[in-house]
């Protein structure tokens, strides 16, 4: 048995300790290592039969560490379709032994058992008497040994975890899910003996005070000695230049005394915020005599001068409007099977935050480990902690309730003192009792003003709400799941209540997922799903084309993001957006909606920069009518500063240039000359182009610039107004019905465009977005990932486009119909080929071509007969259609039955 | 009645009265908002007619035996107002399916004002998405068989603009009510829509939101540059509340249940 005694206080305070008398102070004894192990599935204890407390275990284990790493329990045969499979599910109590020695010296010291993170009820036996039990789930576990070991002697301590649900809570909460993480068995992060001097600091609370830059600390002192105590809190601050030190005289008779003190950080003290996150060292000596006896203890706790208020429509912190640009966090960590502990992992997922432009953190229905409090304070990260609580949770349960009760007050002990929790809120989309919910968000409000506390996300509002996370508010939507081809349009008023509104969970646009990721997952959850995909979709015939649906879908998702992204930032009474999400999420059905895969690596679409340049603490903005344009009109927008940052500019000088797809300049200017304030959103100035030089077809860039570093751009097209389109001749006949007439015509080896009404045609229905976060858990027609546009067959020829979907594909997908092709030959490959949900994978399109009847057919379920002068791309496809069945390059090579296109057309009200 | 209206306003902005209550003068039917009117033997839910939210109107000929009989919906999403006659005759939501509708033997008009109140992301009902009424509507055992669908266009235009008239004594059926009031302090004030049923509320010419009578919340932030001193116009539709002498109210604070 290895001790390892570790002194709290090293170098600085090493000689003042040493010069004390005594060897009273405070020792920490790791517990890691070897422990004895057995599993318990029949649950003896609760059976009250053979303990295992009474006999030494026969297995071991290493802690820190999860059943799971030692493959224990039911192997799993399953592929789960609806999230990752766990290879080894262990739900049951399992028993975890050591013997300990507890030297005499300890004498009259308090002993605590502490284990940083446990699923989720711990129970304590020494030797067979059991000690205590705790259930907290997003807390340490603290168990008090004092008064059942005999320092002297060698206990068998024997320790029983359960993570099956100990209350009836909702089984996708993320703290115990096993959607994301798993519901592990075990214990996680720090484990130790903590040995304290009878008369020791139980608790400190840190309450900064940014008007006078002044801290107050609450001290709680613990004395389990009986008998009165006096002595002296020394207290120093330091950090940023500051060193503040301050003696407390403390005196008391009773078990516990508790008493503030206030420090003065100077005048000059730094803040901390996103923009500065500077960090301060509290560091407390507790030197007292009780008696005969010398107690002597030590904490130390990290903290920055900072104070958060509801705002009209936005946060203040220090008295300031933030904006929260924030990404939804769902306890999805595959590579363990459970979340972090430790900095380097919270501080690469901290950094990746920042990297890609964003401030804010939502922990949905979970609260993490201290570390990521720790490396968002030191990445300047605004969080937002919840309970494991989620729908019914509400529902009258009294045990239930306790529950929740307890663990609210357990997060603000814990957790309180960091100045990256900013904000408190009970749960997600929460339904049952809110006089409940009410009564939680008042007491949190009442316990900790630290913090902004709400009742739940996106459901009824309770009174006691600092600010609401929804899609709605009682003045309409405050969601923005996808964009739209203009973007004059925001959530403003609409997020204009009583309270600071944050638009939930916004996004959630699906890609198909890239199979080579399977390789990546290698802990505990395997993604056996991907592995049913792709089997799928090779039975189909398209393992080929993978790869480009990933791309294709993911194309589409960074172009729905930035409309998403810029349309919240647009919303200048909006106090921000949780985007969910940054990264995928494994679970309800499998939700590959991130720009990150689930290990927060990139998916190769899309870059930082490139991501910062419409999502960052300063973004410019345009708010136009339309992508696609005629040649001959001119182009209007009016240009916006989201300006979110420290610092208000002077003598802004905004330009904007327009650039071909070759990177020519076909015009340029720049705004007025003028100072633009911060915390707001900024109207800016006007642009005007006439368009009337500049000839399509063809894509344009917007560009946007201030400065050498901050950019902004936007893709749109021009096209001819192509007055004379579906003109049929002798070669070449455009008919809606495929009738007698399009037969002869194919039979004398002619070309036949068959441009069906969409309405006539049957299949599903075309949308431009892809589907909303997956389609297994939101099983919603029509089910497709957006488009693979085969962009370099020659139909194509004369419409800008690229692999995938842009704002110029609008008004031909919202106007199409969607064929099922899967029974076609399998080298038919429609050229806009539509991506199915991959539990399906089957060959769709809406435009293809094919030798029919000993002619050439080319099919284009697009409507072309509604609004066709607002619809200019469309038109453009049409004359791109016609030039190409026109010129030699029409060969179609796959020979297609007249009966196969049949079946999917209604033609005079039959089929 | 433009008189009684401003002495109206001047009562009540008296000082020592806390809360200024607005007093809703007058009524537009709801013809003027009807859309496409769908016929069917069956009810059919809005995602069937195109419409993603909003109001409908269901109605029809019913016979009800002496004594009236029982209505049950098998599926309401997410909340109905029953009329008999034009009378209202309860509530239903997809907690409470049925209810008791009474009324001399005979021929009489049903109608049912259907809300969506949202779309739901997460509940047992998720992979079924349709709003508004579908499965069979049943009175007294007999389902019923013939409808009239309208949707009521109640968010698409201006509701100040229509043809008003005089609010009148006698009870109300789902309509558009104004009233015009003055404001001494136009910042910092809350609409007060305790004593209303479900509805949505225009103040001079812009949308200002929703309310429910079920919500904690019974409040509704106005906008600073929205209120004016004098001359302000209030629009309210509801589909629930049939008494032609409730009032809105201006608070200064947010009002919860």
């Amino acid at each position: 048995m290895k001790h390892r005694i570790v002194k709290k206080w090293l170098l600085a305070l090493g000689l003042l300790a040493a010069s004390l008398p005594g060897t009273a102070r405070t020792r920490e004894v790791d517990l890691s290592g070897v422990w004895r192990f057995q599993t318990d599935v029949m649950d003896f204890r609760r059976g009250s039969l053979s303990p295992r407390y009474n006999h030494p275990l026969q297995d071991s284990i290493v802690l820190p560490g999860i059943t799971d790493d030692y493959r224990i329990g039911y192997e799993s045969p399953y592929r789960h379709v609806d999230r990752l499979t766990r290879l080894y599910e262990y739900m049951a109590p399992a028993w975890y032994q050591r013997d300990i020695e507890f030297p005499a010296e300890w004498a009259g010291k308090r002993i605590l058992l502490c284990f940083e993170r446990v699923h989720w009820l711990s129970s304590v036996w020494v030797d067979t008497r059991e000690v205590s039990r705790c259930d907290y789930v997003s807390v340490p576990h603290v168990h008090d040994l004092t008064d059942f070991v005999t320092p002297g002697k060698t206990h068998r301590i024997t320790l029983c975890i359960d993570n099956r649900y100990q209350y009836d809570t909702h089984k996708w909460d993320h703290a115990h899910t096993e959607f994301t993480q798993i519901n592990w068995n075990g214990i996680l992060g720090e484990m130790k003996l903590l040995v304290m001097d009878p008369v020791h600091i139980d608790d400190m609370q840190l309450f900064p005070r940014v008007a006078d830059r002044s801290v107050e600390m609450r001290l709680t002192v613990a004395n389990t000695t009986g008998k009165p105590f006096r002595g002296k809190a020394l207290v120093t601050v330091s950090g940023n230049g500051v060193e503040v030190e301050r003696e407390f005289p403390v005196s008391g008779d009773g078990p516990e005394l508790r008493l503030a003190g206030e420090l003065s950080l100077g005048d000059d003290a730094p803040l901390w915020d996103e923009f500065s996150p500077r960090l301060y060292t509290l560091r407390c000596r507790l030197l007292t005599q009780a008696g005969p006896e010398s107690c002597e203890d030590e904490r130390s706790v990290t903290f920055g001068l900072r104070e958060v208020a509801q705002g009209r429509n936005h946060i203040l912190l220090n008295g300031h409007p933030i904006h929260l640009r924030g990404t939804v966090e769902n306890a999805v960590f595959p590579k363990t099977g459970h979340a972090p502990l430790g900095d380097d992992e919270w501080g690469r997922i901290m950094s990746i935050v920042r990297e890609y432009g964003l401030n804010h953190v939502r922990f949905h229905s979970w609260c993490p480990p201290r570390a990521a409090f720790r490396m968002a304070d030191r990445y300047g990260v605004y969080l937002e902690v919840e309970m494991p609580m989620w729908g019914k949770d509400a529902e009258p349960d009294s045990a239930r309730y306790d529950f929740f009760r307890r663990e609210m007050r357990a997060i603000l002990k814990e957790y309180g003192n960091h100045p990256s929790f900013l904000l408190f809120c009970n749960g997600n989309e929460i339904t049952g009792n809110f006089d409940f919910i009410e009564e939680l968000t008042a007491s949190g409000r009442a316990l900790d003003p630290r913090h902004l506390f709400s009742g739940s996300t996106a459901r009824t509002r309770v009174p006691s709400d600092q600010y609401y996370v929804s899609q709605q508010t009682n003045k309409g939507p405050v969601k923005v799941y996808e964009g739209r081809p203009t973007t004059d349009w925001d959530r403003s008023a609409e997020s204009d209540v009583d309270v600071p509104v944050l638009s939930h969970e916004s996004g959630q646009r699906c890609i198909y997922p890239d199979f080579r990721e399977i390789e990546k997952f290698t802990g505990p959850v395997r993604a056996r799903n991907f592995e049913l995909w792709r089997e799928m979709l090779e039975q189909n015939g398209m393992l080929d084309q993978a790869y480009d649906f990933f791309r294709a879908s993911g194309a589409l998702t960074v172009v729905e993001y930035k409309a998403v992204i810029e349309a919240l930032l647009r919303s200048s009474k909006s106090a921000g957006f949780q985007l969910l999400s940054l990264n995928d999420f494994p679970g309800q059905g499998y939700a590959p909606v991130g720009v990150l895969d689930p290990f927060w690596d990139s998916k190769g679409l899309v870059t930082p920069e490139e991501w910062r340049s419409f999502c960052a603490p300063t973004v410019l903005l345009l708010r136009y009518p339309k992508s696609s344009w005629y040649e001959g009109e001119t182009f209007t927008a009016k240009a916006e500063v989201y300006n979110f940052s420290d610092s208000e500019w002077k003598r802004a000088r905004i330009r904007w240039s327009l650039l071909d797809d070759a990177g020519h300049r076909l015009a340029q200017g720049a705004l007025k000359t003028q100072d633009i304030a911060n915390r707001g959103v900024f109207p800016v100035g006007e642009l005007s182009i006439p368009l009337g030089k500049i000839r399509g077809p063809q894509r344009l860039t917007l560009r946007m610039e201030v400065g050498e570093t901050l950019a902004n751009s936007w893709n749109l097209w021009v096209f001819p107004r192509n007055e004379s389109l579906m003109q049929s001749d002798d070669e070449v006949l455009y008919t809606r019905m495929f009738d007698d007439e399009a037969e002869r015509r194919l039979a004398a080896g002619k070309t036949v465009v068959l441009l069906p009404s969409p309405s006539r045609v049957e299949g599903r229905r075309s949308t431009f977005h892809n589907h909303f976060w997956n389609p297994i858990m939101f099983a919603w027609a029509p089910k497709t990932i957006g488009c693979l546009i085969h962009a370099g067959n020659p139909v194509f020829d004369d419409f800008p486009t690229s692999y995938h979907t842009d704002w110029q594909w609008w008004d031909i997908l919202e106007n199409a119909r969607v064929v099922d092709l899967q029974d076609a030959p399998r080298a038919l490959r429609p050229f806009i080929q539509v991506i199915d949900s991959f539990d399906s994978n089957r060959k769709l399109g809406i435009g293809f071509e094919a030798r029919v009847g000993g002619g050439k057919l080319l099919f284009l379920a697009v409507d072309t007969q509604r609004k066709m002068d607002e619809r200019p791309a469309t038109r453009q496809l049409l004359a791109s259609v016609d030039r190409y069945v026109h010129s030699d390059q029409f060969n179609p090579q796959v020979a297609l039955d007249g009966a196969f296109v049949r079946s999917f057309l209604h033609q005079n009200g039959k089929k | 009645m433009k008189q009684l209206l401003l002495m109206g306003g001047i009562l009540l902005s008296l000082p020592g009265l806390r809360a200024q209550e607005i007093v809703l003068t007058e009524r537009a039917p709801l013809e003027a908002v009807y859309g496409e009117v769908w016929e069917s033997d069956d009810v059919l839910p809005m995602n069937e007619l195109g419409i993603e939210s909003g109001y409908l109107l269901y109605e029809t000929e019913v016979e009800l035996p002496e004594g009236g009989a029982e209505l049950a919906l098998e599926q309401v999403r997410d909340y109905a107002a029953v009329y008999l006659d034009r009378h209202f005759a309860g509530t239903l939501t997809d907690a409470r399916k049925s209810l008791s509708v009474a009324a001399p033997a005979g021929s009489h008009l049903l109608q049912l004002y259907v809300e969506n109140i949202g779309r739901i992301t997460y509940g047992p009902e998720i992979l079924d998405n349709a709003k508004g009424l579908f499965g069979s509507v049943r009175l007294g055992g007999e389902e019923i068989v013939g409808w009239r669908i309208i949707p009521l266009a109640i968010r698409e235009g201006d509701p100040a603009e229509l043809d008003y008239v005089p609010m009148g004594a006698g009870p109300l059926e789902p309509c558009f009510r104004r009233g015009c009031f003055d404001c001494a302090e136009t910042s910092g004030r809350y609409l007060d829509v305790s004593g209303w049923g479900m509805g949505e509320v225009w103040l001079n010419g812009c949308y200002l939101g929703a309310f429910w009578n079920e919500e904690k919340q019974q409040s509704i932030r106005i906008p600073d540059d929205l209120l004016r001193r004098t001359g302000n116009m209030l629009v309210v539709f509801d589909i629930r509340n049939c008494d032609p002498t409730t009032c809105m109210q201006l608070s200064t604070n947010p009002v919860f249940k």
